[in-house]
């Protein structure tokens, strides 16, 4: 026997242990994938919440997920909790293994990425017919990639102007601005430089905080962001609203170094307006948990009203976005068929009080508009609120941010581009087209 | 005599040494292999965690990754990313930031540390322990928490620093909130922080220097100046490039205080390369630009490291 061949038989001595081994270790394998489905329904399975909700709401979740389980003893409900600055990167490092989260809350611009990258599963029907059946058409259209529905919308967002009647009183000023002109001449009247206070704030640092205001004043305008996937930057409403916000800065009305917000999407802006040094802004509705804190009995004095109309607008309209619980695409499939069962009640109108959904009870909670019809109707007095009413009032005028693939990097480059105009440090038209040259290559490479 | 008799009789000293040698070349290999053993467990940790991220980051960056499937189903693209990023004005100016940043960093850090050190070494002076110690305390502290503390320090309107100004009767500047002093903040942020413990390193270096030197200085009738100029700075080169080369890897990686206090604004004044790259890679989902940044990243800080050494090397001649 030479060398050759006695080596040959010491690998098989290897190789035939590691053949049995493998193949036990497949057969297992394919036995749990293939009695997955049955797993979810008869054994225990644990399924991971992501979210970046606040204690006090992930409390509620909690407390909701508890009676879940009551009914529902195999399944049970963690939670992870995260800053919403972490939130994308969390979905994106934990999702693709699988053995992260199974639910997480998103924000409908990140859908097409996640779709794409197989982490937001296809609802199965019956949970799909309930979310055509129980929400308003656009956000149906808005959770539905690749035809079909990705999870259930929850939170919907939109912005309305925010004005400090106690200074709009000391002013002299009646009304809040209904249209461009009165905005900038209100600005004016309000601001006053020896008591460091400005007429008209933005926001600055934050790429939501900067896009939407501004894009709620083009689409006041009757303009919009984009057609198909162009930019529409240098028409007319884009740049009608960049010569806005130069004109407010030139004034004096808007004083940039007034406007930062920090990782938390809180900071200077925001104790700007709670102390009475802005007059006006525009701002998201769930921003109001956030101003009864900061400004305690004083809240009473901030009102609400529609976004200014400009000039060739028609009709006020704000920018809308949502928020969807999706399930990971990656999770095994009793995962998968646990985390639906959950989210089926937790969206149901028999989970919450008086006929609202557990969500639609946690969203109220935080001054968020609730999105299935039930739980509008459930809240109807919460949501005729003197903060809430007008952004209610709004809701069925606003325009739904384009969500493309390549949208955050759309978001930030349009983002520097304003804040340019904010500081001075570019005419509107160099700023708007920058970033029209700009967007359009991002969105030409993300979606080749 | 046979030939073999001859031989070791004719040459004694030859074959010793021939069995010497052998003695001494397999006590070598013997202690290598040893040596290679006990290096292993290091060298295996170093590989694993250093080694193979910066291939498998080489690697991604010849490719179009978005993170969200498998690492092996990712397209070739060539040096694609590396085309993308070096034509787009974000990444271009988020070098020009980093540049800035490194070297506001170091050009005050230095200077500042060197001469803390000698003004806590040289005097005799019961409180210098305590002040070493306050000093390097700011380096113990976490990031995060001492950033969120400076978030509160530079509010424009309200903070402490604010007040300062107003209280003598000067504007206070925007310090974060405005583009042309938020980098020069978080500069001064870093310098806080980081003050102490290059301070300490620079103690460590004096502390090489023979107290002799200085005797036989001051029998020669040189004062402190003609000291420092002519001895410490002289002695403390390699420390000083020691201490240039850290302060210049911690300041390229600066990443915590702008991601919680600027977000890389206002008007991108803040985007420092390792924040560029974060945002490219998780909220963008485009890694394989972000590992094309970081290649990019690397080969910088090698090529300026390379150049220091042989700077110093050439100047130790």
């Amino acid at each position: 026997m030479n060398h050759i061949s006695k080596n040959r038989q010491g690998w098989r001595r290897f190789i035939k242990p590691l053949i049995a081994v493998a193949t036990v270790a497949s057969c297992a394998t394919t036995t749990a994938v293939i009695a997955a489905p049955q797993v979810g329904a008869s054994s225990p399975v644990t399924i991971t919440y992501l979210t970046h909700w606040g204690p006090t709401q992930v409390n509620m979740l909690k407390a909701d997920a508890a009676a879940f389980h009551k009914i529902n003893p195999n399944i049970t409900v963690d939670f992870q909790a995260v800053p919403f600055g972490n939130l994308l990167s969390t979905i994106d490092t934990q999702g693709p293994s699988g053995n992260g989260w199974t639910i997480a809350g998103v924000y409908d611009l990140w859908l097409p990425a996640l779709v794409n990258g197989g982490l937001a599963a296809s609802a199965p029907s019956a949970d799909a017919s309930d979310v055509k059946a129980n929400w308003p058409a656009n956000l149906v259209a808005d959770v539905t990639k690749s035809g079909a529905v990705r999870g259930f919308p929850n939170e919907v967002d939109l912005y309305a102007l925010n004005y400090n009647k106690a200074l709009f009183k000391a002013a002299g000023i009646a009304q809040p601005p209904a249209n461009w002109t009165e905005l900038v001449t209100d600005a004016k009247k309000l601001t006053i430089p020896s008591k460091g206070q400005q007429g008209f704030g933005v926001i600055t640092d934050w790429a939501a905080g900067v896009v939407h205001p501004w894009l709620s004043l083009v689409d006041s305008d009757g303009g919009s962001l984009l057609t198909g996937l162009t930019p529409n930057l240098k028409s007319r409403a884009p740049m009608a609203a960049s010569n806005l916000y130069a004109e407010l800065v030139k004034a004096g009305s808007t004083v940039a170094t007034m406007s930062t917000a920090n990782a938390e999407t809180t900071g200077p802006y925001l104790d700007n307006f709670t102390s009475g040094k802005t007059a006006m802004i525009i701002m998201a509705n769930w921003w109001e948990a956030d101003l009864q804190s900061a400004m305690g009995s004083k809240f009473s004095d901030i009102g609400t009203a529609p976004i200014p109309i400009g000039p060739n607008g028609t009709k006020s309209s704000s920018v809308s976005y949502s928020w969807l619980t999706i399930v990971n695409g990656k999770a095994n499939s009793a995962k998968q068929a646990a985390a639906w069962e959950f989210l089926q009640y937790l969206n149901g109108p028999k989970s919450g009080t008086k006929g609202s959904s557990a969500m639609g009870d946690a969203l109220i909670s935080m001054g968020i508009l609730p999105s299935r019809l039930s739980d509008v109707t459930a809240h109807k007095a919460q949501l005729n609120s003197p903060f809430l009413k007008t952004y209610v009032s709004e809701l069925p005028n606003a325009t739904p941010f384009p969500t493309v693939l390549g949208g955050e990097q759309m978001t930030d480059t349009l983002q520097t581009a304003i804040e340019s105009i904010d500081f001075g440090q570019a005419s509107p038209a160099a700023a708007m087209q920058s970033a029209q040259s700009q967007i359009s290559s991002i969105l030409k490479s993300a979606n080749r | 005599m046979t030939a073999g008799v001859q031989s070791a009789v004719l040459f004694p000293s030859r074959k010793r040494h021939a069995g010497g040698r052998g003695t001494r070349r397999s006590r070598r290999l013997h202690e290598g292999r040893w040596g290679a053993f006990l290096l292993s467990p290091a060298l295996a940790v170093v590989i694993c965690f250093v080694f193979a991220p910066i291939a498998l980051t080489i690697w991604i960056s010849f490719h179009n990754w978005s993170m969200l499937t498998p690492i092996t189903q990712m397209p070739w693209v060539g040096l694609s990313n590396y085309r993308t990023i070096f034509d787009d004005p974000t990444f271009r100016s988020s070098l020009m930031d980093t540049v800035i940043y490194v070297g506001l960093v170091v050009a005050l850090t230095v200077p500042l540390a060197t001469l803390i050190g000698m003004l806590l070494y040289f005097p005799r002076n019961r409180l210098k322990g305590f002040a070493s110690t306050a000093l390097f305390a700011t380096y113990v502290i976490p990031t995060v928490a001492v950033a969120i503390v400076w978030g509160a320090l530079y509010e424009p309107s309200y903070g402490p620093l604010a007040e300062m100004f107003k209280a003598v009767g000067l504007p206070a500047p925007a310090f974060l909130s405005s583009p042309s002093t938020a980098l020069v903040s978080l500069v001064a942020f870093n310098i806080w922080q980081m003050l102490g413990y290059y301070t300490v390193l620079m103690i460590a270096g004096l502390t090489q220097i023979p107290g002799e030197l200085y005797e036989v200085a001051s029998i020669d009738g040189a004062g402190v100046v003609r000291q420092t100029f002519s001895i410490t700075l002289p002695l403390l080169r390699r420390t000083m490039t020691f201490v240039i080369l850290i302060a210049l890897i911690n300041a390229v990686q600066v990443f915590d205080p702008v991601y919680l206090l600027t977000q890389g604004g206002p008007i991108n004044s803040t985007d420092v390369i390792s924040y560029e790259i974060q945002r490219t890679a998780f909220e963008y989902g485009l890694a394989g630009q972000a590992s094309a940044m970081s290649v990019s990243l690397l080969v910088v800080l090698g090529a300026v490291a390379a150049i220091l050494l042989g700077l110093m090397r050439e100047r130790s001649r």
